[in-house]
């Protein structure tokens, strides 16, 4: 393990956006309020689609994503309740907090965020079965895997561009963001989500993620690895196995490449409004 | 064991700052307090018991411990999450210990309002109640994710809407995919297209709550199709929201065999043909009253059971195989060809005319007619075609096909190898002689069909000893029929069976009744006439069954049979006579002289008695005495009595006395009466024993009945 370097870019104040994260919350109440109550265990469908129904655009979100061809429902959800059903509460709760930070405002994001973030997001999801997880807590730590790379865009827009050009993978990127910020975007979002409550179990992966002993991280390494070979020109692959310590083989990524090329557009697209 | 904060022993530690982390907490020595504060790097300034416990350390190595020691996860500037200036944080660390050993632990963080002291609260999250519970959870999620794995039934589970969170080995292995390629929304690809809809609506009733169940063709990697029934239970997982597992029954085999079955049950095992069942369906489906265009067409193959007795059944059989071959391959596609039964087939066709009809008919009697070369012999199979188009007047598909039947029967009636089209008058008349057919079934059932004695005189002493039975049949709306119209009826229809029981074993009863009201003066014998087609190996048993049911000695019957019924098959007839005889009933030649016996066979049936026919009877009258002088002369020298029947006056009877006649019956001297009639009439007769029995005296008949 290499000796973190605190070379923090002059402009860029962590505790200001460690506040800011604090102050997503008020600007945006309904989602907040999505975020805090999505996966208590009492939590029904019925209750979130009441929260929900305040909030029209993220509802109408909520009702397009559960209809889009991701949930193979064709066009049968009809009411919000239903489409809280279909999609899951942590769904919700992931489609709340993209709202929370802003993440639907493309023009905010680095380059090809979505088009990474939902790829990251669907390998996970169909690898997590081999790891023993599940899909749809995978599915929503992709999609959220990110969030801290955003609020460092957010703050530093320029500086970010220039890292992303200077390292292309993200193993790369992650070691880049601690010398420049201190802290990895990765780390950030395990830091907002954590504060948001989301599940220690769930978060904790992300912690984990470039240690390759370590079998929490394996799953999202993993997702990473097939996410850049689908989005960036010339990558050079690594085998799966040596990323996950033999627990799972390159045989099965094709299949998996398959799914993920063809469904991630679609869900990029349910995501955002566009 | 409690402590409240403000009992804090280190005077560093305002009671304020405690109170402001606790407030109004009771604190417990499990909990793990510690404060630190910023010195050059932030380091620890206090722990409570708990922490000291928790931690290993000893109070005074807690003091000046480096934050970053105790949290070594929390890299370079990475503490600064916790240790907030302006908000509380809590985080999932490994904490570790004064030995080096990590501990997960929830660290929640609160600043001072100074911003440069902060209260760290640690909790274990390693206690052993959390533990065991995850366990426990962990062990039941593993039985269930083993059991769906190894289970041999495909199964399938969902936690968002269509998306398979996982599918088992069996699935995989039915559709001939990885789970990779099924998970997501991959196995609707493995959903027939056209069933995908209806497990969409199944899976969006399961997710809401209830139970479905879907029929789809599940798509196997080579292209080929399984049936299946898949089974969709709601699944609830606290905090994630529904999902569904879904069972999958593969069906295949079990529809396969249903369909044979039903195959089997709808066609004919000999020509593959679709059988009567079929054909009554096929035809109903399509059969729209008042429509038009629908035809059927009768066939019946000539001579089939020649082939059948001269070249075996095998011949037989092989010979419908070929006419079913030539029928399909003559008709248009979409025709329908089946076998009716027998040598019996029909063809379907629909959008034709009478014409058309015609046409097709003359084309199948032209392909049939091509020789077929069986058992050596070349057979040349022609059939009788009787042609319907629907019309006005059906009502029913049955309507159309009896009416093709009837076509059949005409053309048959016709001459062999002809096609004709119903008329109106025929099929009227067919129509009233089914509704006829139907009457006599029940009245045969309901035992209407009565019976009438006649009277039978001996000419030696005029007396009479023997009845004839009768049969007769009042019809409720068209009033009496005549035996000449019911009895062959009967015998076209397959009645003549029930008719001849039920006149067997009425006669039966009533000599039984008729010894038990008059005894010694009861007839002492009942004539009962049996048909032609009742003359088999049945009747013995038949007759043997009547006497027994009503204790009579055999003799009391005596069986009638026509002489063109002997004649049809006289060495079977022979056979047949011979056993009633051994069984001691008395046989006679009925209508003796109408037919044309041969003489010398004559000689060898084992019969008691000719009855000469009444219209040699009748010519006496005239004069012409030669052919019942010559019956009566023939039956004494071949030893067997004679009955006069149709005797009407005096003259003849006193006549056919000197001929030599035995016995004598006509209405000139009794009439046909009723068992009760016939009772009475007999008693009456006793109580004249003294007079004498003189033929010419014509007695008065008690029964009016014809």
């Amino acid at each position: 393990m290499t000796p973190p370097q605190l070379a923090a870019a002059p402009s860029f104040d962590l505790d200001r956006l460690l506040t800011s994260i604090d102050t997503m919350a008020a600007q945006k109440p309904v989602a907040a309020q999505i975020v805090s109550v999505a996966n208590s265990d009492d939590t029904s469908a019925r209750a979130l689609a009441d929260i929900l129904a305040a909030d029209v655009a993220l509802a109408s979100r909520v009702m397009k994503l559960a209809n889009s061809a991701y949930f193979g429902m064709r066009g049968r959800v009809g009411t919000l309740q239903f489409a809280v059903t279909v999609v899951g509460f942590t769904t919700v709760r992931t489609m709340a907090t993209v709202a929370l930070t802003d993440l639907d405002d493309e023009s905010r994001l680095p380059e090809d965020f979505w088009r990474s973030t939902t790829s990251v997001a669907l390998a996970a999801s169909l690898l997590a079965p081999r790891f023993g997880e599940r899909p749809q807590d995978a599915l929503c730590l992709g999609l959220l895997a990110q969030v801290g790379v955003a609020l460092l865009h957010h703050n530093d827009p320029e500086g970010y561009r220039e890292l992303v050009a200077e390292e292309p993978t993200f193993p790369g990127r992650r070691a880049a963001e601690v010398r420049r910020y201190g802290i990895s975007g990765m780390r950030l979002t395990s830091v907002a989500l954590e504060q948001w409550g989301f599940p220690h179990g769930m978060v904790a992966p992300l912690s984990a993620v470039d240690d390759r002993s370590s079998t929490d991280g394996a799953l999202l390494r993993c997702a990473f690895e097939l996410a850049a070979r689908l989005t960036q020109a010339g990558y050079e692959p690594v085998d799966v196995s040596e990323l996950t310590g033999g627990q799972l083989r390159e045989d099965v990524v094709g299949p998996v490449l398959d799914q993920v090329a063809q469904d991630a557009d679609e869900l990029r697209r349910a995501m955002l409004d566009s | 064991m409690t402590a409240t904060p403000t009992t804090a022993i280190d005077p560093r530690v305002a009671p304020e700052i405690v109170s402001s982390v606790f407030y109004g907490a009771s604190v417990s020595d499990t909990l793990a307090l510690l404060v630190a504060e910023m010195s050059d790097v932030p380091r620890l300034s206090w722990g409570n018991e708990g922490a000291v416990h928790l931690l290993g350390y000893a109070q005074e190595d807690l003091r000046g411990l480096p934050v970053a020691q105790l949290l070594p996860s929390l890299r370079g500037s990475e503490l600064k999450l916790l240790l907030r200036r302006e908000r509380a944080a809590r985080m999932n660390l490994p904490v570790r210990t004064a030995s080096g050993v990590f501990v997960e632990c929830v660290v929640v963080c609160t600043p001072t309002p100074s911003g440069r002291m902060w209260n760290l609260r640690v909790i274990s999250a390693d206690n052993e109640q959390e533990r065991a519970l995850r366990a426990t959870a962990d062990a039941h999620e593993q039985r269930f994710a083993t059991l769906t794995e190894r289970s041999p039934i495909p199964t399938l589970l969902s936690e968002q809407g269509m998306r398979l969170a996982h599918v088992n080995d069996a699935f995989c292995s039915l559709v001939g995919l990885q789970s990779e390629q099924l998970l997501g929304t991959g196995w609707m690809g493995s959903i027939h297209p056209d069933d995908l809809d209806h497990v969409i609506e199944q899976v969006a009733v399961v997710l809401g709550g209830g139970d479905g169940e879907a029929h789809a063709r599940l798509l196997q990697e080579d292209g080929s199709e399984r049936m299946t029934v898949i089974r969709f239970a709601h699944l609830f997982t606290p905090g994630v929201g529904a999902g569904f597992v879904g069972t999958i029954e593969d069906i295949t085999e079990r529809l396969a065999f249903e369909a044979r079955l039903a195959h089997q049950a709808n066609h004919d095992p000999l020509t593959g043909l679709p059988n009567r069942t079929l054909l009554a369906g096929h035809v109903a489906e399509r059969f729209v009253r008042g429509a038009a265009g629908l035809a059927c067409l009768f066939l019946d193959l000539d001579n089939f059971k020649v082939v059948n007795d001269s070249l075996g059944h095998a011949a037989g059989d092989e010979l419908l195989v070929e006419v079913a071959a030539r029928l399909r391959s003559v008709v248009r596609p979409g025709d329908l060809v089946a076998r009716f039964g027998g040598d019996e087939f029909v063809v379907v066709c629909e959008d034709v005319d009478e014409e058309d009809a015609v046409a097709l008919a003359e084309r199948i009697g032209a392909a049939l007619a091509a020789p077929v070369r069986l058992g050596g012999v070349d057979v040349r199979p022609y059939a009788s075609v009787g042609v319907t188009v629907q019309a006005e007047e059906h009502t029913s598909a049955d309507d159309l096909i009896r009416d093709c039947d009837i076509a059949m029967y005409q053309a048959k009636n016709g001459g062999k190898g002809r096609i004709t089209v119903l008329d109106q008058q025929a099929r009227a008349e067919a129509r009233d002689k089914l509704r006829l057919v139907a009457d006599l079934r029940d009245a045969i059932e309901r035992r209407e069909i009565s019976l009438l004695y006649q009277p039978i005189f001996g000419t030696v002493d005029g007396s009479s000893t023997a009845v004839e039975s009768l049969a007769r049949w009042q019809h409720a709306e068209r009033g009496p029929i005549s035996p000449t119209t019911f009895v062959p009826l009967a015998e076209e229809s397959g009645l003549i069976g029930p008719l001849g029981s039920l006149v067997l074993d009425e006669t039966c009863r009533q000599l039984a009744e008729w010894d038990a009201l008059l005894g010694p003066d009861a007839p002492r014998r009942a004539n009962v006439n049996v048909s032609a087609l009742q003359l088999d190996d049945n009747l013995h048993a038949l007759v043997e069954a009547a006497l027994l049911r009503h204790e009579l000695h055999p003799s009391r019957l005596s069986i009638e049979i026509t002489e063109s019924a002997l004649m049809q098959d006289p060495a079977a007839a022979r056979g047949i006579l011979q056993q009633l005889r051994d069984l001691g009933v008395q046989l006679a030649i009925d209508d003796f002289g109408t037919g044309y016996s041969s003489l010398a066979y004559l000689r060898h049936l084992p019969v008691d008695c000719l009855k000469v026919d009444r219209s040699f009877v009748a010519e006496l009258a005239e004069g012409h005495t030669e052919i019942t002088t010559a019956v009566i002369a023939l039956a004494g020298s071949l030893g067997l009595c004679t009955v006069a029947e149709g005797v009407e006056t005096a003259e003849m009877a006193e006549q056919l006395t000197r001929l030599g006649a035995t016995y004598l019956q006509g209405f000139g001297l009794a009439q046909p009466m009723s068992g009760t009639g016939a009772a009475a009439w007999f008693a009456q007769r006793a109580s004249q024993v003294a007079a004498p029995a003189v033929l010419p005296s014509l007695p008065v008949p008690r029964d009016p009945s014809p």
